[in-house]
Order: structure tokens, then C-alpha cells, then sequence
């Protein structure tokens, strides 16, 4: 996984898979991320090959460490279609942007 | 009358024991997608099929309490092409499954795994037991056929995660291993294929065919070099035939009449039949033919035979001494070799009988020219009767006669036998024919006719080693005088005038074609009543019955001597 700083953005990318085995992990790093106070987050899921509930819960605390600051955006990027079934089957997709590109 | 459809292909299942962790959780999921899709499950519904393992094993972890916590769940996938069924085995207190687990509002934070497994899959029971708990996940595939509860044949004890994927590392190198022999072997055949297809062209035959299967033996066994040597046609020595390069051709290896006297590695392959590994580094003869490949040259040395027919060798290795011969390499060189020898031996099959093909067509050439040598009809002579016949015993010889009619008077009976066989001697026959049937335009003296004909067929016949034994007698019908003469030829057998016994006349003569210039003395003679004459050539007498006895001049005289008196019966009645 990669989390990168660009300015106001955060980009978090190559991440392979989000489970129940990383997912802790993942909202560790991310928080940590979010003290630089980025106005965009953007999670680029073009790489990540399966996620399982765990997974989606990771993204789901992230929406809500970041609910009460209006002015921030949160995009997930290209997510392959199994995933983007996923996040609509949860209605999750309700949470974030998702941005094909 | 309905139908009843069966399962088109067998079941297959895969059931998978795991240490009660997160991480082995994932392994397994990873696992059964990997068999569902070894099973040719598409990409979108392995992706279900992982998340609905992924999800229970997860819950079997998370929940599993106390004691418990010890025990492996199991995680099982059963495919049918019409349906998959996922179990997943906990030894957690259990929960209670509602027939429909609502979706889960976007704000909430747990409680999304259930639902997905509901979501994916057409039909999800728990089944609660004392000890442990069956989550039985299934999916129609193709919705074609009603629901078939599948069961695990008898009880298979699950395979532990950990064996699983010692198994599948162990099976990933065996098919690779297979895939490289498969590959390996796959080459050697094409490239035996390609120098049969080569050999299959006529012109090509025998001309090098070797060079290509060689050069395709280096690539497959990763050799730098090759000699080849072939056996002389005396036996005694072994040339080189072909080398992949010049420097090798090294001078050609004299086999010793003993064994046990030095003749290199090659010439110790030849006669013990036997292939040898060599390295240089390690022979102590200095006059070793292999050193030419260099002072650390290794390899294999193989002999070229058929049975115990050796027809050469072939020693193929790395000059560098680094010749890693693995039993595949080492059982291709042997193949080669092998085939090398079949072929050579094919091929100088084939040139024999490609030489016998000439020969008995030559021989019907001949054949046929000496059949037209015979005169068709013989000429008709009032008061005599002219018989003549041939035959071969074996093959085509050089015997023929004629008779010539000088006029209403005379006659000129010739017999010849042309030494030698085939065409030469066919041709030979006609010439002399032709130049008989000349020279006797001028004259009917049969001393002038065998000079003559000598004198012009002595330099052909000469030059070629052949000669002709001949004999040409006249006949005076009306004085009943024969005079004849002889070259080298057998005696002619007739009835004397005033006797009644049959007489051979021997005269003497070289045979046409000895010497340049011969006279024929020739002999006169008068037949007596019936008048009894008969000229033969030795394939008669000289023939041998099934004991091998000769048939003889006497036999020929006495079986003439009971024609003649045959003939004296029917005059006199």
C-alpha cells in the first residue's frame, strides 16, 4: 500500500486486497494520513483484487472520520467491477465519489 | 416418457482444514478460488464465491470463544457444472440465521457479511450441532436443472491448509517439469520428423542428411560440439563424416585387430559397442583423437549400430569441460544414435536395391534383344528338315545361332556363345549377327568367316575382356559334304556316311576375340543317310540336374543316336 501526499490531496493506492487480515492496518495508516488535514482523498482501488466486509468497513471508518469536515472530499478511483458491485450492493457508494479515470 | 438428465462431468471437491486465524482464514478463501477456477469457473463468480468463504471463515475466527478457539474450522467446495455448494464448519456458540438478513444502512459499521452471503448465493442454511455448526452456501449455475442435495462421498478427512499448499507447490514444479520433458521431447521428435521429411526427397539422399540432425542434437542437449565418424567399407577404420567444425575433423582412427590395443575413446566405443563418458582431463593418452576439442573438452561418446552392426560413432560435449548431461540428454544423444544408424543402414539398403532394380531391368534388356538375335523361321531345303531351340537356364546367356540359305544348294549353320552377361553380351551377339550375315555375302568358307569375324570384333571383344566361342558349318545338300570350323567351340555331333553311329567332330580354333589374327583350320566331312547333324553349345552339356549331375556329351550322343534310329524307321516304313 501507498500513501502518498500531493499538496492537499491524499492519495492512497496499490493496495492489493482490503480484508479482514490488513484492514486494521489500513485504517491505522490512513488515520495517521489524516493529520495533515488533506481537503481531498482520493483511493485509488485499480489494483485491488478483493475485499471482503472487513475491507468495507475500513472504507466505512474512514467516511466517518472524515464526516464532519464538509469542505473535504472523498473519491475512490476506478475500483474494478467486481468492487464497484460491492459497494453497491452495500449502498456504500452513497458514501464516496467514484471516479472513473 | 420424460427424460432423465444426468451430471455431465464428475464432481470435484475440495475440503480444507485451517488454523483459527485471520491470516489462514484468507489463505483458504485464496485456495478455493484458485480450485473453482481450476474448474473453469469465470472471474466474476470466483469473486463471489472467495468473498461468501472469506466472509464465513472470517465469522468462524471472530466468533469461535474459549476451548474453541483451538479447533480448525473447515472450508469445503463441492462443483458440479450445475451447481457449487461452500461449506464452512465453525466451532462458534452458533447465531440464528433470519430467512433474510435486511441490507445493512450505509452508516453502519458491522453486519455486511451475512447479507452478502445471501446476496451472491441462491440458497444459505446454518445448521446448528453441538460441537459445531455447518454454514451450507449454494449456487444454481445454468438454472437448468432442479435441486440436487450433494453429498461428500463417504468421510474424507480434510486436507490441512498447510498440506494443500505443499501439494500444490509440489504438483506447480512436477507440471513444470512435465511441461519442459514434454517440450524437450516434443523438439527431438520434430527434429527426426524434419530429417525423415528430408530423406524423403530422392536427391537429397545420403547427402548430408546428418549435418541438420546434428546441429538440431547441440541445440537440444546444450552440446558446443559433434564428431561423426563412419565405419570404412573395409571395417577397418573409423573417418570422420561430419564435425560442427573444421578443427575437429581430425585424422581417421585405425580399429586394432585386439581389443586391448589403445585406438581412443571413439575406437573403444566401436568395438565394445557400448556408449562412454569422457573428460579429457582425466585420459592419460596423449595420442587421444578427442583432444581436439580442447583440454577440457567433455562429453558422451555413442556407437551408431543396429544390432551388432556398427556403422560409426558420434561423440557430442562442451569444449569447456562443462557438460551437465541429465539422463534426458544423455537417452537423446542415445535416440539419435540410434536413428543415425537405422537411416545410414536404410540408405545403403536402398542403393543396393536400387542396383539389383538396374541389373534385372538390364537383364530384361538383354532378354529381349536375344530373343530378336533368333532367327524367327528357319529356311526350308528340299529333302532336309532344320530344326532349331533355345532356352535359358538361369539368366541371360550369350548363345544364339542362325542359318543362312547361300542358295538352293548350300548352307550355313552358325552357333555362337557370347562369354559374359547382360547388355554387353547382348549387344555383342547382334553385332556379330550383322557382320555374319554380311561377310557371307562374299563368301561361305567358314575358316574366312571366323578370321573375318575375329579380326573385326577382336578389339572390342579385347577391350572389354569377353570373347565368343563360335562355329559355323556348310552344308552341301546335294553331295551331302559338311565342312566346318571351330572357335573354341564344342564338338558337333553327326552321323558319318556309312556308318550308323553318331561321331563328334572337334576341331581346333581360339575363340573369336583372343588374339588379333587367327587362322580356323576346317574339317570336311560326309553325312550319311538321313542325313544327322547337330550343333549345341556347352549350357547343354554343362547342365546339371537336381543332384548335381552333369547332363554330358555322351547323354547328348546316345539321345541322338535313338532319333536317328527313329528317323530310319519312319523312312523305311
Amino acid at each position: 500500500m501507498k500513501i502518498e501526499n500531493q499538496g492537499n490531496s491524499l492519495m492512497i493506492s496499490e493496495v492489493d486486497e482490503l480484508t479482514a487480515v490488513n484492514s486494521a492496518l489500513f485504517r491505522q495508516e490512513v488515520e495517521i494520513a489524516l493529520g495533515g488535514a488533506p481537503s481531498v482523498i482520493e483511493i485509488n482501488l485499480s489494483q485491488t483484487r478483493f475485499m471482503d466486509s472487513s475491507g468495507l468497513g475500513a472504507l466505512f471508518a474512514l467516511y466517518r472520520a472524515t464526516a464532519q469536515r464538509s469542505d473535504m472530499t472523498l473519491r475512490i478511483l476506478n475500483p474494478t467491477p467486481e468492487i464497484q458491485q460491492l459497494l453497491e450492493l452495500t449502498q456504500m457508494q452513497q458514501l464516496f465519489e467514484i471516479v472513473r479515470r | 416418457m420424460p427424460f432423465t438428465s444426468v451430471e455431465p462431468a464428475r464432481p470435484a471437491a475440495l475440503r480444507l482444514s485451517f488454523a483459527p486465524n485471520m491470516e489462514s482464514a484468507r489463505e483458504v478463501s485464496v485456495a478455493i478460488r484458485t480450485f473453482l477456477a481450476e474448474q473453469g469457473v469465470d472471474e466474476k463468480e470466483l469473486f463471489s464465491y472467495e468473498l461468501c468463504i472469506a466472509e464465513a471463515s472470517n465469522n468462524a475466527v471472530e466468533y469461535a470463544k474459549g476451548p474453541s478457539r483451538n479447533l480448525k474450522p473447515i472450508a469445503e467446495a463441492l462443483f458440479t457444472p450445475s451447481q457449487i455448494e461452500l461449506r464452512v464448519t465453525d466451532h462458534t456458540a452458533g447465531f440464528e440465521l433470519p430467512e433474510r438478513v435486511p441490507p445493512p444502512l450505509p452508516m453502519t459499521d458491522r453486519g455486511r457479511g451475512l447479507f452478502l452471503i445471501q446476496s451472491v448465493m441462491d440458497e444459505v442454511r446454518y445448521l446448528r450441532g453441538t460441537k459445531e455448526n455447518i454454514l451450507v452456501m449454494r449456487k444454481k449455475r445454468n438454472a437448468v436443472r432442479p435441486f440436487v442435495p450433494l453429498r461428500l462421498e463417504g468421510s474424507v478427512e480434510p486436507f490441512s491448509v498447510e498440506h494443500y499448499r505443499t501439494e500444490r507447490a509440489q504438483s506447480t514444479a512436477q507440471m513444470a517439469k512435465m511441461a519442459d520433458e514434454l517440450k524437450f521431447r516434443s523438439e527431438t521428435l520434430s527434429s527426426v520428423f524434419r530429417c525423415c521429411a528430408e530423406l524423403g526427397r530422392i536427391d537429397k539422399v545420403s547427402e548430408g542428411f546428418e549435418g541438420r540432425l546434428l546441429v538440431d542434437l547441440l541445440h537440444l542437449t546444450s552440446a558446443d560440439w559433434y564428431v561423426l565418424r563412419m565405419l570404412s567399407p573395409d571395417g577397418r577404420k573409423l573417418l570422420v563424416a561430419a564435425a560442427s567444425e573444421q578443427d575437429l575433423a581430425s585424422l581417421p582412427i585405425e580399429l586394432p585387430s585386439a581389443v586391448n590395443l589403445p585406438s581412443g575413446i571413439e575406437g573403444a566405443v566401436a568395438m565394445s559397442l557400448t556408449p562412454m563418458r569422457f573428460d579429457i582431463r582425466e585420459s592419460t593418452d596423449p595420442s587421444e583423437p578427442l583432444r581436439v576439442v580442447g583440454p577440457k573438452g567433455a562429453g558422451l561418446v555413442c556407437p551408431l549400430c543396429f544390432g551388432s552392426t556398427l556403422v560409426g560413432t558420434i561423440a557430442v560435449g562442451r569444449r569447456n569441460g562443462d557438460f551437465p548431461l541429465g539422463k534426458l540428454q544423455d537417452e537423446v544423444i542415445r535416440t539419435f544414435a540410434e536413428f543415425l544408424a537405422i537411416q545410414t543402414l536404410n540408405i545403403r539398403r536402398q542403393k543396393v536395391e536400387v542396383h539389383n532394380r538396374v541389373v534385372a531391368r538390364e537383364l530384361e534388356i538383354a532378354q529381349n534383344i536375344q530373343h530378336l538375335l533368333l532367327p524367327r523361321t528357319l529356311p526350308q531345303l528340299p529333302g532336309f528338315s532344320l530344326a532349331g531351340g533355345w532356352q535359358s537356364a538361369r539368366e541371360v546367356g550369350g548363345d544364339f545361332y542362325d542359318a543362312i540359305a547361300i542358295d538352293g544348294q548350300r548352307l550355313l549353320l552358325m552357333i555362337a556363345d557370347v562369354m559374359g552377361k547382360g547388355v554387353p553380351a547382348a549387344l555383342f551377339a547382334t553385332t556379330m549377327r550383322g557382320l555374319l550375315r554380311g561377310l557371307a555375302s562374299r563368301s561361305s568358307d567358314p575358316s574366312q568367316l571366323l578370321s573375318g569375324l575375329n579380326r573385326l570384333l577382336y578389339k572390342e571383344l579385347s577391350s572389354v575382356a569377353m570373347f565368343i566361342t563360335a562355329q559355323i558349318v556348310l552344308v552341301d545338300l546335294k553331295t551331302r559334304k559338311l565342312t566346318a570350323a571351330s572357335a573354341g567351340h564344342c564338338p558337333l555331333l553327326y552321323v558319318p556316311y556309312g556308318r550308323r553311329s553318331v561321331a563328334a567332330m572337334a576341331i581346333q580354333g581360339l575363340p573369336l576375340g583372343v588374339l588379333p589374327d587367327t587362322e580356323y583350320p576346317h574339317v570336311s566331312a560326309r553325312l550319311g543317310s538321313p542325313a544327322t547333324l547337330l550343333l549345341y553349345t556347352d549350357g547343354l552339356t554343362d547342365t546339371r540336374n537336381q543332384y548335381g549331375k552333369l547332363y554330358g556329351q555322351k547323354r547328348l550322343t546316345s539321345w541322338l543316336r535313338s532319333q536317328v534310329s527313329v528317323g530310319r524307321r519312319r523312312s523305311s516304313s
